[in-house]
């Protein structure tokens, strides 16, 4: 099993969806419940859930034992590598996604945050030192 | 009046650029097959602590640590997934000044293949967990937390388990 598994707290499985599909090359790859998406883009396998009772047959997006519910946010992401960020970026923001900030250039590359419609964050890299790379 | 630096140029080396090698390099380029390391996914923790958090992952959690060039980034890898740690600092900041945090719901999914093992194992490390194993659809499942703060998610999988069979080996 080399698949890598993230999974994303949203409060709309279907705006997400869309979202991941259209903007970010995902492949949709099942969505059995109206609560639960599995899609994947290479070797990441994002799961998608909205928050569910603690009855739901799902159990990935039930609320804790003590009633705290998960919602989506954060800082944690999954990153995706891209050749060309500024060319992304201005794709992007025409298509009206949001972005958190504007490229950054650090260590090993450059990098920009960008926003899925429940808020949660994904970051866009491109490498400029080799060790940065994903086949260094 | 000649260029007194004139002395110290080397004789122009003509270029030879062989064909035959410039194919072979070509094919060889062509026909390597890309290392297994390039299609890792890649996740970002941001943590407050460095040295507790890869200790935790590569102690408790089977990572290997790749690289700790500073004392605010680490990169992992387990398997396929290379996991970057960050001390959140001003490169990480917002516009407004924002510094990012540990924390959130969303996580890693991490593969086990005796999550009632895994479990005990790590309690008796003194691992916190926020909820008991649940069984779900094809899956059990057990959420826990790093050092910082962050959430990691163990899974099991069970009859039923869903695996898109990919084109690429």
């Amino acid at each position: 099993m080399s698949t890598v598994s993230v999974r994303y707290i949203v409060d709309d499985v279907d705006a997400a969806i869309a979202f991941y599909c259209t903007e970010l090359g995902f492949h949709e790859d099942m969505h059995p419940d109206p609560a639960f998406a599995m899609l994947s883009r290479g070797d990441l396998r994002l799961v998608l859930v909205s928050p569910v009772g603690a009855d739901h047959r799902g159990g990935g997006s039930r609320p804790m034992p003590d009633g705290t519910p998960q919602t989506p946010g954060g800082w944690n992401r999954f990153m995706l590598e891209v050749s060309n960020l500024e060319a992304t970026i201005a794709t992007l923001r025409e298509n009206g996604v949001a972005f958190r900030n504007d490229l950054v250039t650090g260590v090993g590359g450059k990098q920009v945050m960008i926003e899925d419609p429940s808020g949660n964050p994904v970051e866009l890299f491109e490498p400029i030192i080799r060790e940065a790379r994903l086949d260094s | 009046m000649s260029d007194p630096l004139e002395a110290l140029r080397l004789p122009d080396i003509p270029i030879d650029p062989r064909p035959e090698f410039a194919a072979a390099l070509l094919r060889r380029i062509e026909t390597t097959p890309a290392p297994a390391a390039a299609r890792a996914a890649t996740v970002r923790y941001f943590v407050s602590d460095l040295d507790a958090a890869v200790d935790f992952y590569c102690a408790l959690l089977g990572f290997e640590e790749e690289l700790r060039p500073s004392p605010v980034f680490a990169m992992l890898y387990r398997g396929d997934l290379r996991l970057l740690l960050s001390v959140p600092g001003v490169n990480h900041a917002l516009p407004d000044g924002t510094l990012p945090e540990p924390g959130g719901w969303n996580r890693m999914s991490l593969p086990v293949t005796d999550l009632a093992a895994s479990v005990a194992e790590l309690r008796q490390q003194g691992v916190r967990f926020r909820t008991e194993v649940v069984t779900s659809v094809g899956v059990m499942q057990i959420l826990l937390d790093d050092p910082s703060g962050n959430l990691v998610e163990l899974f099991e999988p069970l009859e039923g388990y869903h695996e898109r069979r990919r084109s690429t080996p």
